[in-house]
């Protein structure tokens, strides 16, 4: 079996004296997706954030694609990696925010194009075409001179999601990517989702949506005090829940 | 529900009587002002003239605010040849403390202490000195560092040597300054943007893999320039009137030119108005010009850019316009 994407062994992180995890263990499989669910403050997010190194993790042994995040291992010392190793790592990491975070003085276009060109180094017309084949793969190909403001809230998740891709990222992230669009306009982002999960993206996702992750997910944690509770084939999780918190989790969500 | 056979119920408008009364006083006081400026007053000599044996005399007058030497001395070359300077001191001083105040304003957000705690200290004092002794003393500023050379710090090593009064002329002398305390002004006004730049956008630029450098180049400074232009505007006009002090020094800019002139014909009055009327102008233009970039600088921002002047200009006419007209309609159809 080759390399997990994402391996996460006891994992710590504090902020300022309060510890957010305490302890994460977790593998994510290379092309399947993984659903991360829990009440808010549960972690989830911080978990999210180490392994796309905007946190650093304070214990614990965290890989991604097999290389340790933020350090390299030589001759049995651990090095921290310089800024510039860092950039590189986090660019091959596509990260959705729950409020979408598009650059708002940019057009749809050039949202996608900017880490293409300026992080990648891509000539700006090949940039734009690719920008062009992931604006209609979102369903969005009529859109590409607008301005993040002049579009809806789901629209713009869709762009964000293009511009993470835009990346050729290895690992997609997504933090709340529904969370905070209006109900009629949470299917289209999870069908682009669901496009994606399709095609084999290796994707892990911290969602309040059960159904999308019963059927899209292929394993489920539910974290709880900075710690994995309970975790497995998301409809049995789901539909059987061992643990008493995420029974009373679910009772409260579903 | 019909009146009269008409469609339309007549719509009987609010009257602002406090308004009506207050804009009357204040466009009484307007007039009585402008009929002011262009007034005639007594010069205390007479004119006389003899007919069929009897003299008759009569006073002479002249314009209060002698718009006839104010227009003679407008376009002199003493003058133009001022304004030219004015104008290069402001936008050479402006371009200083511009880029100054990036980078002082950068400095002061980096997480490394030293850096921040220099560029504190740095509009510590520049801004906390005026900015006339500031002029002054980079003006003297070869009584402190007689001489200036590139070498070996705290070495006699020297590859380049120069005679400090020859480097700073009074010119020189007043960009320095200017720029240096502009430096301190802007970079609070850049600060302030920069942290006025959303935290989400700074993440979403680093997970797309962005160095903290690309990152404030292509994302924060951009987002930026909207809460900056408009202080900066303000400092441009400011920077304007400032650059007059510059006269001090002896840098013969618009009012050292008008100062010059007076100090041989004693025309004090007429030369400054014809100063003023210059920064006036100018000030005019550069507000016209602050009112496009912060409309450039606001894509994205807005749905729909404001209007430009010339816009507003018709708008408002046309709503001063249909005052005069009935208004007619449905009761409650009126926005």
């Amino acid at each position: 079996m080759s390399v997990p994407m994402v391996e996460a062994r006891a994992v710590h992180k504090s902020y300022g004296g309060v510890e957010v995890l305490k302890g994460v263990d977790l593998t994510v499989v290379r092309g399947e997706v993984t659903c991360l669910i829990g009440p808010s403050g549960s972690g989830k997010s911080t978990l999210l954030r180490c392994i796309n190194h905007l946190e650093k993790h304070d214990a614990g042994e965290l890989r991604v694609d097999g290389e340790l995040v933020g350090y390299e291992a030589r001759g049995g010392k651990l090095y921290e990696r310089n800024d510039r190793q860092i950039c590189a790592e986090r660019a091959r990491i596509g990260m959705v925010f729950q409020r979408f975070n598009l650059f708002q003085h940019l057009t749809v276009l050039e949202n996608i194009t900017i880490g293409q060109i300026k992080v990648l180094g891509i000539e700006p017309d090949a940039a734009r075409k690719r920008a062009r084949e992931l604006l209609a793969r979102v369903g969005l190909e009529n859109k590409e001179k607008h301005y993040p403001s002049q579009i809806s809230g789901g629209q713009q998740q869709r762009v964000a999601i293009a511009r993470a891709l835009a990346m050729e990222p290895k690992l997609m992230l997504f933090d709340e990517p529904t969370s905070a669009l209006d109900p009629e306009l949470v299917g289209e982002v999870l069908d682009v989702m669901r496009d994606l999960a399709v095609s084999g993206m290796t994707m892990i996702v911290v969602t309040h949506e059960m159904n999308f992750a019963r059927e899209a997910a292929k394993t489920l944690y539910f974290l709880d005090g900075g710690v994995i509770e309970e975790s497995g084939n998301p409809r049995e999780v789901l539909s059987a829940p061992k643990s008493v918190r995420l029974q009373s989790f679910l009772s409260k969500v579903l | 529900m019909k009146t009269n056979g008409d469609d339309a119920v007549k719509v009987v408008p609010v009257r602002h009587l406090g308004q009506w009364v207050a804009a009357s006083i204040a466009m009484l006081i307007v007039a009585m002002i402008i009929h002011t400026l262009f007034s005639k007053i007594p010069t205390g000599q007479y004119t006389c003239r003899v007919t069929d044996g009897i003299r008759k005399c009569r006073p002479i007058t002249e314009w209060r605010f002698s718009w006839d030497i104010v227009f003679r001395y407008f376009t002199t070359s003493e003058i133009l040849h001022g304004l030219l300077l004015t104008l290069e001191i402001t936008v050479l001083s402006m371009f200083v403390g511009i880029f100054l105040g990036i980078v002082i304003a950068v400095m002061r957000l980096s997480t490394n202490r030293v850096l921040s705690m220099t560029a504190w200290t740095y509009t510590w004092f520049f801004r906390g000195t005026p900015v006339l002794v500031q002029l002054f003393v980079w003006v003297y500023i070869a009584l402190l560092y007689p001489t200036l050379s590139i070498g070996i710090p705290f070495t006699s090593v020297t590859f380049l040597h120069f005679a400090t009064k020859t480097l700073f002329t009074p010119f020189v002398a007043a960009l320095v300054a200017l720029g240096l305390n502009e430096g301190a002004y802007m970079s609070e006004i850049a600060r302030a943007g920069l942290i006025a730049v959303d935290e989400g956008q700074i993440e979403a630029a680093t997970s797309i893999g962005m160095t903290r450098r690309q990152t404030l180049v292509y994302v924060m400074i951009p987002q930026a320039m909207r809460v900056i232009i408009p202080p900066t505007g303000n400092e441009v006009i400011s920077m304007l009137k400032t650059s007059s002090l510059a006269s001090t020094i002896s840098v013969i800019e618009l009012l050292g030119a008008a100062g010059n002139i007076y100090a041989n014909n004693y025309l004090i009055m007429p030369l400054l108005i014809v100063a003023s009327l210059w920064y006036l102008i100018v000030t005019t233009v550069l507000s016209t010009g602050q009112f496009y970039v912060e409309r450039y600088f606001a894509k994205g921002a807005l749905r729909t850019p404001p209007p430009t002047p010339i816009q507003r200009l018709r708008r408002d006419v046309a709503g001063v316009l249909s005052k005069f007209r009935t208004p007619r309609g449905i009761v409650g159809a009126r926005p």
